[in-house]
């Protein structure tokens, strides 16, 4: 029982100090019939090798997850992300932006990331993610990434050879995890805000 | 956990741990040296320049349809004089069609939207295409044509790209991650290396433990038996050298044990012997005297009355049968307490049988009392010579008694006849049996461990020596009676002995 709990302790401890370390960036969060509406700008995540990456004429990768934690914990109340896959069309001048099923066409790289990376009334979960935690201290966190290759691709391009050798799944697997995270990543916080009454 | 036992996990553990610790080391060399040659810069920059040149390929398929546009632009200008010599426009453009792959199609419209001709060529089906239009104006005459000229590529040359990039991408980010990659590798090679040292420790301990339990078992009978405690008998199930050793073991416990009851029996009966050697003198000296008194009592009586005379010869008569009883008893424990140790000299046992099977007539008459009792003796003996070492006059004298027993014991039961004695004498590989049974009523199991102790007798005129001689006698030769139930029904005493050579 005393393990049980010095490891609680150790745990809120390292929540606590993660949040504590974790920037804190101005975001605005609006209440519409129950659930926050976010806006924020992550446009820093595309530095200039990011630039010049999703210039290429190959299709990148823009991807902004923002979730609303409660203070001092890491418990996840509620999640939202969305992706922006980025190609510069070398066919016509311009970029072509799929966003889910849809694509979207601008001009400019500039308005590329107006569109992916200042997000605007973006809503974090249903309502019923915050019902009966009125009042309660809540923050959201942001992570902005730059070209993680999916899961899925990262399969079909990192592959354990085939037999019945124990030790190639495994470390495929962590390598997959290395290998296949985002090229560059960003993350910050909100300030702690309350739940409306 | 014994010290024997840590010692044993300690090696396991010792030369688990260098073996394994030593491939830990020359796997991370070796990893880190393939990871090197088939992870480098040169492939990652070739990789690198493959993405480049199919972008530098799109690049230069798009500069072709600009000047494919140009050039359609060109030779209408310079192949139609005016907007109304439109006739020799649909060969011009199927010229520039076949000229130019990259055209789809060519529209070509007036100043006021008229399309007047239109080319294109038929899509290849199944193969997707990405196509585009380039406009142009071209100045005919005082008019101007506008000229829609659609030009494509293969879609698959975008998809090409795309995976050279993707693929050149997870190349740079495997050089990138090259180290760590390669210390992935070494330490999942590592700990599933500890997890094979760890279930090796522990089978390791357990057949440890199977070996030195079995060593501390035997250390601790070793104990048992240094305590005096000789009935320690270890169990013995593997065939190993720690089986052997134990079945050794339990050998030398059990020689121990019988040399200890032979020693404690021998003792014993030395023990009878000085009291039968006491008593018979405390009983030998008064005897005559008693005799002697007893017969002057009788013999000068000096009175008249008859009545009394009988009565004083009756005393005498009495006085003179249990004198002769006492004698006789004073004999046997004179004998008994005289007794010799066995001189052991080489011998065939077969000598033995033939001894006592001299002997059978005088036993049957003498326990027929002089009509020879109707018991059927068979003596036999193996027909090769049955070496031993013995004295055949002391073995004979036990023996008789074993025999007398029989017979008496068969004729007790059968006094008319049908009783029947059987002695033999056989061999096994390093033992020499007798045995002796009989068909008599037998001897009742309870009591099969104390017929051999000095003075237990069934019998009413017995003295209850015979047997503990026979004993005594068997046992000086460094052999072994025991009792049990013959198959005939009665009694079986089988004696053994030790083999002295070859058979």
């Amino acid at each position: 029982m005393r393990y049980w709990i010095s490891a609680l302790i150790w745990v809120v401890a390292a929540v606590a100090y993660a949040q504590a370390h974790l920037p804190v960036r101005e975001m605005r969060v609006d209440w519409d019939r129950g659930s926050p509406k976010v806006s924020f700008s992550a446009r820093d995540l595309a530095d200039e090798s990011v630039r010049q990456e999703l210039s290429s004429g190959l299709r990148k990768r823009l991807q902004v997850t923002v979730s609303a934690h409660f203070k001092g914990s890491n418990r996840r109340m509620a999640v939202r992300q969305f992706t922006c896959d980025v190609t510069r069309d070398l066919w016509e001048d311009g970029y072509v932006v799929r966003i889910g099923t849809g694509s979207l066409s601008f001009k400019t790289l500039d308005q590329v990331l107006d569109h992916c990376l200042a997000v605007k009334g973006l809503f974090v979960g249903e309502p019923k993610s915050y019902a009966s935690r009125e009042g309660r201290e809540i923050y959201f966190y942001v992570r902005a990434e730059f070209n993680p290759i999916s899961k899925k691709q990262c399969q079909e391009l990192i592959r354990p050879s085939p037999g019945d050798d124990p030790v190639g799944p495994i470390t495929v697997s962590i390598v997959r995890r290395r290998i296949c995270q985002a090229e560059r990543t960003l993350e910050f916080r909100s300030d702690f805000s309350r739940v409306p009454e | 956990m014994s010290r024997f036992e840590r010692k044993i996990l300690f090696a396991i553990g010792l030369a688990v741990f260098l073996a394994l610790g030593g491939s830990i080391f020359l796997a991370q060399g070796a990893l880190r040296e393939v990871y090197r040659v088939g992870v480098n810069e040169r492939f990652g920059a070739e990789l690198v320049h493959g993405v480049e040149a199919r972008r530098a390929q799109l690049m230069a398929l798009r500069a072709s349809t600009e000047l494919a546009a140009d050039a359609v632009r060109w030779a209408v200008e310079a192949g139609v004089r005016s907007e109304r010599e439109t006739e020799a426009l649909g060969p011009l453009l199927e010229t520039l069609l076949q000229r130019y792959e990259v055209i789809q199609a060519i529209r070509v419209t007036d100043s006021r939207g008229r399309e007047i001709a239109r080319v294109s060529r038929p899509t290849t089906p199944g193969q997707a295409m990405r196509s585009t239009v380039r406009e142009r104006e071209a100045t005919v005459g005082n008019a101007t044509l506008l000229i829609a000229v659609e030009v494509a590529v293969p879609e698959m040359y975008f998809a090409r790209l795309q995976q050279a990039g993707e693929a050149a991408d997870v190349y740079s980010r495997l050089q990138r991650q090259s180290a760590s990659v390669s210390d992935i590798y070494v330490w999942v090679f590592g700990v599933l290396v500890f997890l094979v040292i760890v279930v090796a420790f522990l089978l390791g301990a357990i057949l440890s433990r199977r070996v030195t339990s079995r060593v501390a078992a035997l250390a601790e009978a070793s104990r048992q038996v240094g305590a005096g405690d000789f009935t320690v008998t270890l169990p013995t199930g593997a065939r190993d050298e720690i089986s052997e050793l134990t079945q050794a073991f339990n050998a030398m416990v059990r020689d121990l044990r019988e040399s200890r009851t032979r020693i404690e029996y021998l003792q014993r009966i030395s023990a009878w012997q000085d009291f039968a050697r006491r008593l018979a003198h405390e009983i030998k000296n008064p005897l005559t005297p008693i005799q002697l008194a007893a017969q002057e009592m009788a013999e000068t009586y000096p009175g008249d009355d008859e009545a009394y005379r009988h009565k004083l010869e009756h005393a005498r008569a009495i006085i003179e049968e249990e004198v002769a009883t006492l004698r006789r008893l004073v004999g046997e424990f004179s004998a008994f307490a005289k007794l010799p140790s066995a001189d052991l000299s080489a011998s065939d046992l077969c000598e033995l049988m033939q001894a006592i099977e001299d002997s059978i007539p005088a036993m049957l008459e003498d326990i027929g009392r002089g009509s020879g009792a109707p018991v059927e003796v068979r003596v036999s003996c193996a027909t090769r010579p049955i070496p031993v070492r013995m004295d055949l006059m002391m073995l004979k004298r036990g023996l008789d008694n074993i025999v007398r027993n029989a017979i008496q014991a068969a004729y007790s039961t059968k006094p008319s006849g049908g009783g029947r004695v059987l002695v033999r004498a056989y061999a096994t590989d390093h033992k020499a049996f007798v045995e002796v049974r009989d068909n008599g009523p037998g001897i009742p199991e309870e009591d099969w461990d104390r017929v051999f102790d000095p003075y237990y007798t069934t019998k009413p005129e017995g003295t209850g020596l015979g047997l503990a001689i026979v004993k005594k006698v068997v046992l000086e030769h460094g052999g072994e009676v025991r009792l049990d139930r013959a198959p005939e029904g009665g009694a079986r005493f089988r004696i053994e002995l030790p083999l002295t050579g070859p058979r």
